[in-house]
């Protein structure tokens, strides 16, 4: 019929030209164009990933027939937990709910939770029973946790010894352990190997827990217990702490032992792999992660746990028509942050776009910031743009750094009153948040 | 290699259980720096030498397999060598390998070879192991400067030649930044667990960990002078004045060489660990091991 074999995205652009409604039944393509809307795209997963997702697709196409699945009514962020457990932000300030996305761009949420995907029928199970046919499915399912992987952490152990590296009860759950901690105790966290949420995240961390401890249990200790050499913003981490916090915070990596094997949550110790126990009053453990379960149902994940992706769209390198953004990508060198996510909800929607068009897909860049804040007055941050290079991901050369080291302190309170600012206009992109909501 | 050779004191193996005192933060800083530029430095080498046009399996295109196999064909298979697909950190990329055998004296694995076929030199490391291993297996971390194949090669006590490939995916995290030098406060401490107490013909497991640069030789100092290679090139293992393994390391070895490997000693004894580096700086090491 076409002459040669063409790609699915080759076929639309040419079927577009011909704009013959039969031919795409032929090629087993879904009719969208006779329901009355330039498609049906359902989107599962409501953090900065999906929301971002579903408003830019009605951004970009009013006429689409976008759904929004996320169990949750009000989302809460993991990006800014770290100051709620230093007791610098209100929990609630971090909860954002989907009005503007149902009220102002017409996104269809369903509150209920992703259980299945037929690839075949194109079809998406949900939890309470009900099925959403899709032309187009984008998943931004973020993390779950590899339970097992390092040995004693499970789920049952996680109530004792808090992961709080998803934002909810277990967030609650250490901050209530570390206002119970005595002073003089020892705050333990475990970070694991890449890749994992967040790679400045424990850092950050045991930087605000540290400005915690020191204004209420100034005796404490703060050690990091690292399966890396090295980690995101070290040396301005380093420089951070050495400024606020003296010799509270000590860093282990891996070559000094710092490669947790196990972990015993009854007890609030683990075992490093040289065999040290180190003895916990809170034990914060972040455990091995993969791509969130409707990842792993759909298929699009491979043995890594991650989701592989074609670099321009992030379309599944395993599943054709279904698109995956955010944390439970492989990505690299992409971070896995919120900014990223949502820019690639972004980018992504826009490749959704133009494919349900028949259009080319547009060269796609993508940016990356990611604040941290060491002290309320002491902020830091990376920024990168990355680009498709050679079909693979990379950083544009140069375009990107880190804060400078040695800046003076007025430098530092800059960023950090940056930080809060990106955070107030993030949320506000993604879920339209006004500040003081 | 320098005359001046110094023997480090032997030093009691860490006692399992008990917190040991730690270096002074500043100086862990420094050295973990150091582990990132070395595999930057990596990158910015020269095409390696063996890159050429010949086509062919991976031995055939490799100048030092080649030369291992002397004509042999090895047969693909009988190898499991485990890297992550991908990684985002080409400084410390975990590996290990394991060849199939009995590992009895009149059957087992005498050499395996590894590569990284994309570095600048692509030895890492070539371990000879007895049956007192009990199970050809070794883990490390290596530095891959790229997007590349890493390969095994192994011969059996028979003559007999094994090979398995595996690629992996470098890159580098946006999220990492990295600087520093090395110091050398710590050179050649060391670190060992081996299993205290097995049953009869069980087999044990020792890791060890040797604090080191690993430089490669191929990365410039601020004054754009090279700095010179200084790795730790070669491991020892006895057991009871017995060899177990023995280990020809290469610069691909990332900065404080870890090595694990197992053992199978079928009486009580003494396990001892050599290092030596290309300056003649060595360190000893023992641990009991009771069998029975």
């Amino acid at each position: 019929m076409l002459g040669k074999p063409v790609n699915r995205r080759e076929a639309l652009k040419r079927i577009g030209l011909m704009g013959a409604g039969a031919v795409l039944a032929g090629c087993g393509l879904p009719a969208y164009a006779n329901r009355g809307s330039n498609g049906r795209v359902v989107v599962v997963g409501g953090g900065f990933g999906g929301a971002t997702a579903a408003k830019y697709l009605k951004r970009f196409q009013p006429s689409l027939d976008v759904t929004l699945v996320e169990p949750s009514r009000r989302y809460y962020t993991c990006p800014f937990t770290n100051l709620y457990l230093a007791g610098l932000r209100d929990f609630e300030s971090l909860g954002h709910d989907y009005r503007e996305l149902e009220d102002t761009y017409g996104v269809r949420v369903v509150h209920d939770l992703a259980e299945d995907v037929d690839v075949d029928r194109r079809r998406l199970k949900l939890a309470e029973g009900a099925e959403l046919s899709w032309d187009r499915l984008i998943l931004s399912p973020g993390i779950d946790f590899r339970w097992g992987a390092l040995e004693g952490y499970d789920e049952a152990a996680a109530e004792k010894a808090p992961h709080a590296w998803k934002a909810g009860p277990q967030t609650h759950l250490l901050r209530a352990q570390l206002e119970e901690m005595e002073d003089g105790g020892n705050f333990v966290l475990v970070a694991p190997e890449n890749p994992f949420r967040c790679p400045p995240g424990p850092y950050e961390r045991v930087s605000l827990v540290a400005h915690y401890l020191k204004h209420n249990k100034p005796r404490s200790k703060v050690l990091l217990l690292d399966a890396k050499d090295n980690f995101s913003k070290q040396g301005l981490f380093m420089e951070g702490w050495a400024e606020h916090y003296g010799d509270m915070i000590e860093w282990v990596g891996l070559s000094d032992d710092g490669r947790v094997i196990r972990v015993d949550a009854d007890r609030l110790e683990v075992e490093t792999e040289f065999g040290t126990i180190h003895r916990a009053s809170v034990l914060n453990v972040v455990p091995p992660q993969k791509a969130g379960a409707i990842a792993q149902r759909a298929g699009v994940a491979d043995e890594s746990g991650w989701v592989p992706v074609e670099p321009n769209t992030f379309e599944s390198s395993r599943v054709p028509g279904v698109y995956v953004i955010g944390d439970a990508t492989e990505a690299a060198p992409m971070p896995k942050s919120g900014f990223v996510a949502s820019n690639q909800g972004k980018i992504t929607a826009r490749a959704v776009v133009a494919d349900l068009a028949g259009r080319e897909v547009p060269e796609a860049s993508w940016t990356n910031t990611c604040y941290s804040v060491i002290a309320p007055e002491w902020g830091i941050t990376v920024a990168n743009v990355f680009e498709v290079h050679n079909g693979d991901l990379r950083e544009v050369p140069g375009s990107g750094g880190v804060s400078p080291s040695g800046a003076a302190a007025s430098f530092r309170r800059n960023e950090a009153l940056y930080a809060e600012a990106w955070y107030a206009g993030i949320t506000q992109d993604v879920w339209g948040t006004r500040p003081g909501e | 290699m320098n005359e001046a050779k110094k023997e480090t004191e032997l030093k009691p193996v860490r006692a399992v259980g008990a917190r040991q005192p730690r270096d002074p933060g500043r100086r862990r800083v420094l050295r973990a720096l150091a582990l990132g530029t070395a595999a930057v430095a990596l990158s910015s080498a020269r095409v390696p030498a063996y890159a050429n046009a010949r086509g062919g399996a991976w031995w055939q295109r490799m100048d030092a397999a080649r030369e291992h196999l002397n004509g042999a064909t090895p047969r693909e298979g009988g190898i499991q060598l485990d890297l992550p697909g991908v990684t985002q950190d080409g400084s410390a990329v975990p590996l290990t390998v394991e060849v199939e055998s009995p590992m009895d004296p009149d059957d087992y694995v005498e050499a395996l070879y590894l590569y990284a076929a994309g570095n600048p030199t692509p030895e890492i490391a070539d371990i000879y192991f007895t049956p007192l291993a009990g199970r050809a297996r070794f883990s490390t971390r290596v530095r891959l400067n790229r997007t590349q194949a890493v390969h095994a090669l192994a011969r059996t006590s028979g003559g007999e030649w094994l090979a398995a490939s595996r690629e992996v995916r470098v890159t580098v995290s946006g999220c990492l930044s990295q600087d520093g030098t090395y110091d050398f406060d710590s050179l050649m401490r060391t670190r060992v667990r081996a299993s205290e107490r097995l049953g009869a013909g069980e087999i044990g497991d020792i890791r060890t960990l040797v604090d080191h640069p690993m430089e490669t030789g191929l990365r410039e100092d601020r004054d754009g002078r090279t700095i010179p290679e200084r790795i730790i090139h070669s491991f020892q293992a006895e057991f009871n004045g017995e060899p177990v393994l023995d280990i020809r390391l290469y610069r691909a070895v990332s900065a404080n060489p870890y090595l694990r490997f197992p053992i199978a000693p079928s009486e009580s004894g003494d396990a001892v660990f050599r290092w030596e580096d290309d300056e003649g700086e060595t360190a000893t090491e023992s641990a009991r091991i009771e069998v029975g």
